[in-house]
C-alpha cells in the first residue's frame, strides 16, 4: 500500500505532445479513475506509471520510492490490459504462477495465492482451461487473478470493461468495486465511460488535451465542474449551454440574462465582461412549470417513465434539454415553459473557466 | 440455392475436375510409371523386362549409393536446424525495428531468394575463387595463410555449399517467422515484463512456445528441399571428383541420364521417395506433438 506521487509528468512522441506537465497525488488506497475523451493521454498518463512508456520530464513516485526510472516488474504495480493480454499457450494457472515463478516465488506460496485468487474471483474450475476455451468475461476475471496474486501496491487497469458487452460490463462493474472494497490496494483505472468513472471512482481525473482539466470526488466533478469541458463531458444528458445576453450585479447576486430569461444567482464570476459568457444548466434543473421563466416549443420527448426528457427549441434557436417528473402529457410540437433551480446553473467565461451559483 | 443433391455434387464435380485431371496425368500417372519401371530393367526410354526385387538389391549395395545416402544427410544436418535458427534470429532482430527500416532490411534479405540457382553459383563462385575470391581473406588464417579451393577440398565442400544454400533461402524462412511474430500481440511483452521476465525468460516462455508451428513448418518445408538437393552440388562439383560429394538426386541424374539405366533410376527415386515421406511425417508429427504438450 502506497501512495502515488506525480510531479510535472510530460511526454511528447516526437514534436507531437501528449501529456503537459501533470501532477497528482493519489493517496493509499484510492479508487482513481482516468476520465477523458480518446487521445487526451489517459491511458499513456498510466502506462508511464506502469513503466511502459518512458517519462520525458518530471518524477513518478510510488510510496517513497521514485520510480520513474525503473523497469516495469521493480516499481511494484500489476496491470489489466484492454485486451486481457493472457499468454494464449499457458493455462488460467500458468498465466498466473508466470509472475511469481519469475521472482523466484516458492511453489507452495505460488499454488496458495492462485487458489485464493481463483476462490476470490470464481474461477476456481478454470485453471486448468487455456485462454483462448473462456469467455471474454472469464478472461477478464484471469487477468485480473494475474495481477492480484502478485500482490502489488497498486492496480493499474487500462479500459478492463470496454471489451464486455453491456449486462456484463455492468455486473463486472460492480464485481471490482467489491473486489476493491475487499482488498483495499489502490487502483487507477482508466475509461472514456462517465458511468464507470462516477460509479466507480473514489476520486475522478478529469483529462483533455494533454491536461488535468479537475481532479475532484464524483459529485465534486458533477456539481461543481471546473470547466465548460468538465461541464459538458460528464453528464447524460449533456448540461445545456445557453449564451448570456446581458448580467447585472444586484444586491441578491449576479442577473444573468439567457435565452429570453433572467436569473439571479451568487455567482463568484468577474462581473462586467458579458462577452462569450455562457450559463451552464444540468437537464434535471430546468423542470416544466407553467410558471417558467424559458419558454419555448418541443422538438422531442423521451419518455423514461419516471420522467420524460423534453428538447425544447429555445426563441434564439438554442436547443436545450429539460425535465418533466412524472407521468407526463406533453406533446411534441406543442409551447412549454421550463422554470431553472438557480442553485443548479454554473457560468462559463470565453476560456471556458467556471463560476458556480453557490 | 443448389436444390438437389445430384446437382450439388455436379457443381463439386465440374469445380475440383480440372485440378484432378492435371494432378493424375501429371503427377499420379507418373509416379505410378516409376514404380512400375523399378521393378524393370528398362533403359532411360523404351520399356524394359520385369526382374522384381533385383534392382533394389543392387541399389542397396551400390556404395555410390551409400555415398549418395550420407552426403545428403551430412547436407540436410548442416542447413536444415542451422538455416532455420539463423532465419529465426535475424527475423526477431529484424522485426524490433521499425517502419521503413523494418521493410528496407527485409527486402535485402530476402532478395537471394529471387536469384536463379546459376546466378547463385557464378555470385559465389567468384567470391571463393582461389586466386581472386574475397573469401580467401576469411580462408588463409586456417590454411597457414595459403589460399584453399573450397569446392576442390573435399571437406570444405559441403560447409561451403550448405552456407551458400542457407545465404540464399533464408530470406523466405524469415519472411514466414516475421509473419508469426507479427501474430504475437505486443501486450503480452509488456505483460511479460511486469511479470518480471527477462530477455531471455521472454524468448524462452513467450516467443519460442508461440512460434513452434512456424518453426515445424519451416523444419519440414527444409527438410523436404534439402532432402532433394541437386543444383547447387551438381554446379559446384563440376569438374571436381564429383563421386564424393554425390547427392541422392544428383545419383538418379547419373543412373538414367549418364548411364542409361531408367530402371536402378527408378528404384533409386522410389528409395528417396519413401525416405523423404517417412521423415517429414514423423518430423511433423513429432514436432507437432511437442509443441502441443
Amino acid at each position: 500500500m502506497a501512495d502515488i506521487v506525480l510531479k510535472d509528468v510530460s511526454k511528447a512522441y516526437g514534436v507531437v505532445q501528449v501529456l503537459d506537465n501533470v501532477s497528482m497525488h493519489i493517496r493509499s488506497g484510492e479508487f482513481i479513475v482516468f476520465l477523458g475523451p480518446s487521445g487526451c493521454g489517459k491511458s499513456t498518463l498510466l502506462r508511464m506509471i506502469a513503466g511502459l512508456e518512458a517519462v520525458n520530464s518530471g518524477e513518478i513516485h510510488i510510496g517513497d520510492r521514485r520510480v520513474d526510472t525503473l523497469p516495469p516488474n521493480r516499481r511494484g504495480v500489476a496491470m489489466v490490459f484492454q485486451n486481457y493480454a493472457l499468454y494464449p499457450h499457458m493455462t488460467v494457472r500458468q498465466n498466473m504462477s508466470f509472475g511469481l515463478e519469475n521472482i523466484g516465488t516458492d511453489k507452495a506460496e505460488i499454488a496458495r495465492r492462485v487458489d485464493e485468487a481463483a476462490r476470490m474471483l470464481e474461477i476456481g474450475p478454470m485453471l486448468d482451461r487455456r485462454p483462448a476455451q473462456l469467455s471474454g468475461g472469464q478472461r477478464q476475471r484471469v487477468a485480473i487473478g494475474r495481477a492480484i496474486v502478485r500482490e502489488p501496491d497498486a492496480f493499474l487497469l487500462d479500459e478492463p470493461l470496454s471489451n464486455l458487452d453491456a449486462g456484463l460490463r455492468v455486473r463486472t462493474r460492480v464485481e471490482l468495486a467489491q473486489l476493491h472494497q475487499r482488498i483495499g490496494t489502490t487502483m487507477i483505472f482508466v475509461t472514456h465511460d462517465q458511468t464507470e468513472a462516477m460509479t466507480l471512482a473514489s476520486r475522478i481525473v478529469v483529462m483533455n488535451n494533454r491536461k488535468v482539466e479537475q481532479i475532484g470526488t464524483p459529485m465534486e466533478i458533477y456539481s461543481r465542474p471546473a470547466s465548460r469541458f468538465v461541464a459538458a463531458f460528464v453528464g447524460s444528458p449533456a448540461m445545456n449551454f445557453i449564451p448570456v445576453s446581458a448580467i447585472r450585479n444586484t444586491d441578491s447576486g449576479l442577473q444573468v440574462e439567457a435565452g429570453g430569461a433572467t436569473i439571479t444567482a451568487a455567482f463568484a464570476s468577474p462581473a462586467g465582461n458579458v462577452e462569450g459568457l455562457t450559463l451552464g444548466i444540468r437537464p434535471e434543473a430546468l423542470r416544466v412549470a407553467s410558471d417558467g421563466a424559458l419558454k419555448g416549443r418541443i422538438a422531442l420527448l423521451e419518455r423514461l417513465g419516471d420522467r420524460t426528457l423534453v428538447h425544447v427549441t429555445l426563441a434564439d434557436g438554442t436547443l436545450v434539454i429539460g425535465e418533466d417528473v412524472g407521468k407526463s402529457t406533453l406533446e411534441p410540437g406543442t409551447e412549454v415553459a421550463l422554470a431553472i433551480d438557480g442553485a443548479g446553473t454554473h457560468l462559463f467565461d470565453a476560456e471556458g473557466v467556471a463560476y458556480h451559483a453557490d | 440455392m443448389l436444390r438437389d443433391k445430384r446437382q450439388e455434387y455436379l457443381t463439386a464435380l465440374i469445380l475440383v475436375g480440372p485440378f484432378v485431371l492435371i494432378y493424375g496425368v501429371l503427377f499420379v500417372w507418373p509416379t505410378i510409371q516409376m514404380v512400375m519401371l523399378s521393378f524393370t530393367d528398362a533403359p532411360l526410354i523404351g520399356p524394359g523386362e520385369w526382374v522384381a526385387w533385383e534392382n533394389y538389391v543392387k541399389i542397396l549395395g551400390h556404395r555410390l549409393f551409400h555415398s549418395a545416402f550420407w552426403n545428403t544427410a551430412y547436407f540436410v544436418l548442416l542447413t536444415v536446424i542451422p538455416n532455420t535458427l539463423v532465419s529465426l534470429l535475424i527475423a526477431m532482430a529484424v522485426n524490433r525495428l521499425d517502419g521503413w527500416k523494418q521493410g528496407l532490411v527485409l527486402a535485402c534479405f530476402f532478395l537471394p531468394y529471387i536469384l536463379p540457382v546459376s546466378v547463385v553459383f557464378l555470385t559465389w563462385n567468384w567470391i571463393i575463387d582461389v586466386q581472386y575470391g574475397l573469401a580467401q581473406v576469411f580462408v588463409r588464417p586456417f590454411n597457414g595463410g595459403e589460399p584453399m579451393s573450397l569446392t576442390r577440398t573435399i571437406p570444405a565442400f559441403m560447409p561451403t555449399v550448405a552456407f551458400v544454400t542457407i545465404w540464399w533461402t533464408m530470406g523466405f524462412n524469415i519472411l514466414l517467422f516475421i509473419a508469426g511474430l507479427r501474430t504475437i500481440s505486443p501486450e503480452i511483452y509488456e505483460a511479460a515484463s511486469l511479470d518480471s521476465a527477462g530477455r531471455w525468460r521472454q524468448f524462452s516462455r513467450i516467443t519460442w512456445p508461440l512460434i513452434w508451428p512456424i518453426t515445424v513448418l519451416v523444419l519440414t518445408i527444409q527438410l523436404i528441399a534439402q532432402l532433394k538437393i541437386f543444383d547447387q552440388v551438381y554446379l559446384f562439383s563440376i569438374g571436381g571428383r564429383q563421386d564424393a560429394t554425390i547427392t541422392l538426386v544428383q545419383y538418379i541424374y547419373k543412373l538414367a541420364f549418364q548411364q542409361n539405366r531408367g530402371g536402378e533410376a527408378a528404384t533409386a527415386a522410389v528409395l528417396l521417395f519413401a525416405m523423404i515421406v517417412v521423415l517429414s511425417v514423423l518430423q511433423y508429427q513429432l514436432l507437432r506433438a511437442r509443441g502441443e504438450k
